[in-house]
């Protein structure tokens, strides 16, 4: 920061406003195609200004009155893909935080190979192994489920990775003051490291839970049945409409809706994690 | 209160390095130890080895008369101060003191009575409910301090606590490590590699050379008849002068001077002298080591003069005012002479 330069202002600012228009001018489009009328935007001419629909709209997007558009209710889909995404956020940092604990902390028979064996499972992500993994969950009867849903989802080497990384920071003397301190490995977890892991599950979280909440591909291979339908799958079914134009001005406010909760928990999290930032030092 | 008794103690790591070796101390009821050596002379490891830190490969480790060998450190009945604190970030200073008495199920009253009395005694009571984060180096260290005196322990371990702190605190501090200690009359062993702070602390000193004791002794015995040249360059600021000699009886031959001695010996030894030791031989003199002035340091109470003697540097202390010039001879009273052999130990 010691640069002040003018120019070098006014660059980085052209740089920034550059960068928020690339990532926000399709989302207000989105929004601009909501508030009109459903053939507008199929007129040639993309309304660049916000239409007059958007109470009609959103009010019969929200009170289910759009049936023959979407295939479920919105609010079923909305708390199908909240179940998920945080199934799939909670269930991945309990698993990892926990892995990554049993790695730094303890010395084990074979603890390098189940160090690499986690590692190994970097390489394969759902889609890379999803006919093996849809026969397990299929075998185990939990197709058309929210364990179906999630937990195939849940194993990660990233988090431990990532874990293992924040654990290997902490000062050896603050387990060793521990030990005397008469604090036994799980009090050591649940009064040291846990707080002071705060921050980064606050992070964690924000990645993971975007990351279940956009999930697509598994979902729509597990659920047959459409009381389980997520969100992100729903709006791709309501653009595949046998004969006639898709609704845009519906499916573009379910969309907008559908990003409402990943942007309430990035804000609300964000708030968390810097007051965490601030606070804790190691 | 107790004492601390270690028999034939020995520790080698994994590794296969030998870090601490056949070490046997008997520590009072009440002692201020102080463990001082080299970097690496494996202060640290007996320490906490000590602390239940480290286990033990050889010997046995006596606290009262419990054989702690195989106890976890909170079964041992000690508190330890850390070099770099290790107080728990997240905690306000009362969580930190109060944390291990937590631990131990103890009654919240006694609790908020200990932590209050610790607070009382260092000084550290307008600041229990703020984060170490927000203290200085040296408030820091007096919580550290605390979270130690409030376990009462039987023993108290430090290692190098002060090394952390700028120089006029660490004086300071060392006063109240020292006047604490005696106030509680807890038996304490303090590691640390700078000698004075090792001279002015302890009720005895262990001077460790690779994982050895080189020599046990009050800080005067120590300073005043090291067991061997590596002790008499450690202990002392300056270090001690140390030149060739050749003894033939009593007669010693260092550097075309010669003198004759209360012991007799034959063959080339080392001859220690202490630069407060040296004087100027007056003019007309005989028998004085010649010597050429290389620089002189001045310390306000006294001045340090650098010499060269034969090929080998060395050191003398004088009063302020004392003219030297480039080429003097010095001289010191017989008994103010040390003599190791060529092995480097003590003759007499
Ligand atoms: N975990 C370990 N594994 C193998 N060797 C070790 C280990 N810890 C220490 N050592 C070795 O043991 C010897 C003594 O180490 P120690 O830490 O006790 O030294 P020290 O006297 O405390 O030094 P310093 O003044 O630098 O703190 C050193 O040679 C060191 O390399
Ligand atoms: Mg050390």
């Amino acid at each position: 920061m010691v640069e002040n330069q003018r120019w070098l202002n006014v660059l980085a600012h052209a740089v920034l406003i550059l960068g928020v228009i690339v990532v926000a001018l399709p989302v207000y489009i989105a929004f601009v195609a909501s508030t009109h009328e459903s053939g507008a935007f199929m007129s040639g001419v993309i309304p660049m200004l916000p239409g007059h629909n958007m109470v009609e709209t959103y009010s019969a997007v929200l009170r289910g009155g759009v049936s023959s558009q979407i295939s479920q209710p919105i609010w079923l889909m909305l708390g199908n893909s909240m179940i998920m995404a945080l199934m799939i956020a909670v269930g991945k940092i309990v698993i990892s935080i926990t892995s990554a604990f049993a790695i730094v902390y303890f010395r084990f028979p074979c603890r390098g190979l189940a160090f690499w064996m986690i590692f190994i499972t970097l390489m394969l992500p759902v889609e890379v192994r999803i006919l093996p993994t849809y026969k397990v969950i299929a075998d185990l009867g939990m197709l058309n489920s929210y364990a179906g849903l999630s937990i195939p989802l849940i194993a990660s080497a990233t988090a431990t990775f990532l874990f293992r990384q924040v654990f290997l920071t902490m000062p050896d003397e603050l387990v060793e003051a521990a030990r005397i301190d008469g604090a036994g490995p799980m009090k050591f977890f649940r009064d040291i490291l846990l707080p002071l892991s705060k921050t980064n599950i606050a992070a964690l979280f924000v990645i993971l839970f975007i990351y279940g909440w956009n999930q697509y591909l598994w979902p729509l291979l597990i659920t047959t049945d459409p009381s389980y339908t997520t969100i992100v799958s729903g709006i791709k079914r309501m653009t595949d409409v046998q004969d006639g134009t898709p609704m845009w001005n519906y499916i573009m406010a379910v969309s907008v809706l559908a990003m409402l909760p990943p942007v309430a928990v990035v804000v609300f999290m964000q708030r968390l994690f810097v007051k965490g930032l601030i606070e804790t030092e190691k | 209160m107790a004492t601390l008794t270690l028999e034939s103690l020995g520790k080698t790591y994994d590794s296969g390095a030998s870090a601490v070796r056949d070490v046997n101390i008997n520590v009072a009821d009440g002692e201020f130890l102080v463990l001082v050596g080299p970097s690496g002379c494996g202060k640290s490891t007996l320490l906490r080895m000590i602390a239940g830190l480290e286990t033990v490969t050889d010997g046995t480790i006596r606290i009262g008369d419990r054989v702690v060998n195989k106890l976890e450190p909170a079964e041992r009945d000690i508190a330890m101060v850390f070099q770099n604190y290790a107080l728990y970030p997240h905690m306000s200073v009362r969580e930190n003191l109060s944390y291990g008495l937590r631990n131990r199920r103890m009654a919240k009253a006694e609790i908020n009575r200990r932590v209050d009395e610790a607070a009382k005694i260092l000084e550290i009571g307008d600041f229990l409910e703020r984060k170490p984060r927000a203290l200085s180096g040296g408030q820091r260290q007096r919580v550290a301090m605390g979270r130690a005196i409030v376990r009462e322990p039987s023993v108290f371990l430090f290692d190098e606590p002060l090394s952390n702190l700028d120089a006029k605190l660490r004086v300071s501090m060392r006063g109240e490590i020292r006047s604490l200690q005696k106030r509680l009359g807890t038996t304490s062993v303090y590691v640390t590699h700078d000698q004075l702070e090792a001279m002015t602390l302890a009720d005895r000193l262990v001077v460790l050379r690779a994982g050895k004791v080189e020599q046990i002794g009050t800080p005067l015995e120590v300073y005043q008849r090291p067991a061997s040249t590596f002790v008499a360059e450690f202990i002392g600021s300056p270090a001690m002068n140390l030149l060739d000699g050749v003894m033939q009886g009593h007669a010693l031959s260092i550097a075309g001077a010669s003198l004759t001695l209360p012991h007799s010996h034959q063959g080339p030894v080392r001859v220690g002298v202490r630069a407060e030791d040296l004087r100027a031989a007056p003019a007309g003199t005989t028998g004085g080591l010649p010597v050429h002035l290389r620089y002189v340091e001045e310390l306000g109470s006294q001045r340090l003069g650098h010499f060269d003697c034969a090929g080998e540097r060395l050191i003398a202390a004088f009063p302020s005012g004392q003219a030297l010039s480039d080429e003097m001879a010095l001289m010191a009273p017989p008994e103010a002479l040390h003599l190791f052999g060529a092995d480097g130990m003590r003759l007499a």
